[in-house]
């Protein structure tokens, strides 16, 4: 008898929701009625919609709204949504709680039934208090009057028919379940009349009384409209007590009929529930699955940038690497080219001093060799007794001497310019005195040749010169102009004062000369030798190199005027000295 | 007038005999040839050469550099000298260059170039540059000496034996004791020269040696000196009166 015990259980629960859900019209009307603001609305429909959090945030603003304003009704049915809510969250207490304070507010007639319809459907599921319930309902009941509507007393009598049923008081019971169904047949509510059918059938049962259980309970499952899903619950039960009420017949086949009934509307309830589960998690899973994509696009999309990124920095440093590369491979031509340059240069300046070499060494061999044969000559004199031809021959070679050594000087000059070597200090000097002393050296070779030589230069004139470069370009033009002036001729050096800044040295001759091909060869800025053309009498051309190098040296200007065979004018100007004041 | 004295340092016993004959041939007193450090600081100090021509290389160091520092550092006085050098070394010039005042003479030389060299030095000693070169002027004045180019070579006149000059023109006329001559100097610039505590002008053209005044014969404007020499004595110049007495 197992199914004893849970057959009140089941009983109470379902005129709890019974009663909660199908009462709402009366309950709802009273409330709809007395709505008077948004918020009271929107506070309620959270209340509906189970949204308990957002519903008692609104509920407590309410409340201090009521209270500012003095709203005695607002304050009151506030408070019975309160109530509800706390019901709902199964703070049973608190519910409790909050009603008593309606009931101390004087609210209307309305309210204060279903204030104790509710306090007694807490003790009765919520607080498991039976005796309080009673009192509750009965409280209820008093309100009942000859205007309450029809709705209203069915499920007030369906409430006391449980209240009784579970004090054991049958009779009561039994007469409440009485009233409340004809209200229900009368009205047409079926579903709520087969509840109250089968609560009757639940009575006798509990009485023992099985046939009339039996009957009570047939007539349960043909009042209710067997399509209808929302009842489903109840026609289980039904079944389920059929079954029970068979088996304590002894009608098993019956019993296992119904009981077979019973599970199969257990299993579609199961199954009903089942769908709406699935669809939940189905719901979810697709939700999962959005999100998830939602998601992988997110990370796609990262993915995509973080490579666009790479792809562009990635094309700057190639970009940057180009770039320097292009830079270096640029300064590395030019490098190149530089070093290409200074090759050239260099080969050149070493092709000039290959030949200075091999005609230096060639001029100092024939000088040598000259000397050689000379000197059997003297020996042969000296053998003779020829004194006049000794004479001869000396001066010969005092001659060879002197221009050997004038190569060695100039050649020994030359390389102290180029390794810079030479001390270098520009004075004042009087111009005059430096020809006479350069051409003092010349005394003998003048007297030998029988040359006029003239030193007409200013003795006033004063020039910015280092001496002994000076004197070794004074030397070479010396030198020159004896070598290309015949016997008998004529040489003179002067001066002319050009200008504030310059004087002009000009060593004139009348000697050979020289063509206007030859004399724009000498004047050429190179560093090249001069071809040698009269094998005779032209050397090197290191000397008037050295000349012009000389003469630049000391800020001078260097300049020939001749005609061939007419003779030659050298012209170098040096800086004047500037009197003082 | 006598001759310029000249102590030659010189290691080359060849360029030390061409450097004696063009000397000698130019009437200079070669005083000593010597080629060491010691032998050339000794003679310095004894025999007191008028010039110095000193070779830069000496045994093969450039000893002739640490001579030139010695001589310009001298407590008895410094002379100037000349460098003698076959080198165009330009770290050696550098270093020359620093014992300032001098003269260089670059190996093989010529009479000529000795000369200038030496009359180069004197100069450039003096600092009375441009002197012997052109025609206004052959002297240079140094304390004790005067210096006179005479032809191509140079004399030398003891200051303290100048009784009197008597300018005229550009010329002055020097006598001393022993002798008379005439230089090339400007009256302005042997003013200044000559120690004005022992020359004093007493004329528009007559410079008077103090120390050699015998007599003042105010009346007639005469100026009676050793030798018996008469210097005149004009009225712009009477207060020489008062700074012989002091003297005396």
């Amino acid at each position: 008898m197992s199914a004893k015990f849970i057959f009140p259980l089941l009983l109470v629960c379902f005129s709890f929701v019974s009663t909660s859900q199908n009462s709402p019209c009366t309950k709802e009307e009273v409330i709809n009625a007395f709505v008077k603001s948004d918020k009271f609305k929107q506070a309620y429909n959270y209340l509906s919609k189970n949204s308990l959090d957002e519903s008692y945030k609104l509920i407590k603003e309410l409340k201090q709204e009521s209270q500012k304003t003095l709203d005695k009704d607002l304050e009151v049915f506030t408070l019975f949504i309160e109530g509800e809510l706390h019901r709902k969250n199964k703070a049973f207490r608190k519910s409790i709680e909050t009603f008593q304070l309606l009931l101390s507010k004087e609210p209307p007639r309305n309210l204060t039934f279903y204030t104790y319809l509710a306090m007694g459907n807490i003790y009765m599921s919520g607080l498991r208090d039976f005796g309080k319930v009673n009192l509750n309902y009965k409280n209820a009941e008093e309100l009942l009057d000859g205007s309450s509507c029809e709705e209203k007393k069915a499920l007030l009598y369906s409430a006391l028919g449980n209240s009784y049923l579970l004090n054991e008081n049958y009779k009561e019971a039994e007469a409440y379940y009485k009233k409340g169904l004809k209200i229900y047949v009368n009205t047409s509510n079926f579903n709520e009349a087969a509840t109250n059918y089968s609560n009757l059938g639940n009575l006798y049962f509990e009485k023992y009384e099985d046939r009339k259980a039996r009957e009570y309970f047939l007539k349960a499952l043909n009042t209710f409209q067997k399509k209808d899903s929302t009842n489903i619950n109840a026609r289980q039960r039904v079944n389920y007590n059929l079954s029970a009420v068979y088996e304590a017949l002894k009608d098993y086949e019956k019993s296992l009929k119904y009981l077979n009934q019973a599970n199969v509307l257990r299993d579609s309830i199961w199954n009903s529930d089942r769908v709406w589960e699935i669809a939940e998690l189905e719901k979810k899973i697709e939700v999962e699955k959005r999100e998830k994509r939602v998601s992988i696009l997110e990370a796609e999309n990262k993915v995509k940038s973080a490579q666009r990124n790479g792809v562009i920095i990635s094309a700057l440093i190639l970009l940057a690497l180009l770039g320097v590369s292009v830079y270096y491979y640029r300064e590395k031509v030019k490098t190149n080219k530089i070093i290409s340059d200074q090759n050239e240069e260099l080969d050149q300046l070493n092709a000039t001093k290959d030949k200075l070499f091999s005609i230096v060494s060639h001029d100092l061999r024939s000088s040598v060799n000259a000397l050689k044969t000379s000197n059997k000559g003297l020996i042969n004199s000296l053998k003779t007794k020829n004194i006049e031809e000794l004479d001869v021959q000396l001066n010969s070679n005092s001659a060879i001497v002197n221009g050997a050594y004038n190569l060695l000087d100039n050649l020994l000059n030359w390389a102290l310019l180029q390794t810079k070597q030479s001390y270098f200090n520009i004075e004042p000097h009087r111009l005059f005195h430096l020809v006479e002393h350069v051409a003092y050296n010349y005394q003998a070779l003048i007297f030998e040749k029988n040359l006029d030589f003239k030193n007409d230069v200013s003795k006033k004139e004063k020039i910015q010169v280092d001496q002994e470069s000076f004197k070794i370009v004074l030397r070479n033009l010396m030198d020159n102009a004896i070598k290309f002036t015949k016997e008998n001729g004529k040489i003179s050096i002067y001066s002319q004062s050009e200008n504030d800044e310059y004087i002009n040295l000009i060593i004139e001759d009348n000697g050979l000369g020289m063509s206007e091909q030859t004399r724009l060869e000498l004047l050429k800025e190179t560093t090249l030798l001069s071809k040698k053309e009269n094998e005779d009498i032209i050397g090197t051309g290191l000397g008037m190199q050295l000349c012009k190098s000389m003469i630049k040296k000391n800020k001078g200007i260097f300049n020939i005027e001749s005609e061939l065979g007419k003779g030659t004018k050298i012209i170098v100007s040096f800086p004047k000295v500037i009197a003082d004041g | 007038m006598d001759n310029v004295n000249v102590l030659i340092v010189e290691d080359t016993p060849a360029e030390a005999e061409k450097l004696v004959k063009t000397l000698k041939d130019n009437n200079y007193n070669v005083l000593a040839v010597v080629d060491t450090f010691k032998e050339a600081i000794t003679m310095y100090q004894t025999a007191r050469p008028d010039l110095l021509i000193i070779d830069i290389f000496l045994n093969g160091a450039p000893e002739g550099i640490n001579i030139a520092e010695a001589i310009a550092l001298s407590p008895d006085g410094a002379k100037p000298f000349v460098f003698l050098t076959s080198a165009t070394d330009r770290q050696i010039f550098e270093r020359a260059k620093l014992t300032n005042p001098y003269s260089y003479l670059l190996k093989p030389f010529n009479e000529l170039e000795l000369l200038y060299a030496i009359e180069m030095a004197l100069e450039k000693f003096y600092k009375q540059t441009d002197v012997f070169q052109g025609d206004e002027e052959n002297t240079i004045i140094s304390d004790d000496y005067l210096f006179i180019k005479k032809g191509k070579s140079l004399k030398k006149v003891l200051v303290d034996e100048i009784i009197y000059i008597e300018v005229e023109d550009k010329y002055c006329n020097i006598i001393t004791s022993k002798e008379k001559f005439v230089i090339l100097i400007s009256l302005t610039k042997i003013l200044k020269l000559l120690d004005d505590t022992v020359f004093y002008r007493t004329h528009r053209n007559f410079i008077v040696n103090v120390k050699k005044i015998e007599e003042i014969v105010p009346v007639d404007n005469l100026i009676i000196t050793s030798g018996n020499h008469k210097v005149t004595l004009s009225d712009n110049y009477k207060d020489i009166i008062k700074k012989v007495i002091t003297l005396k």
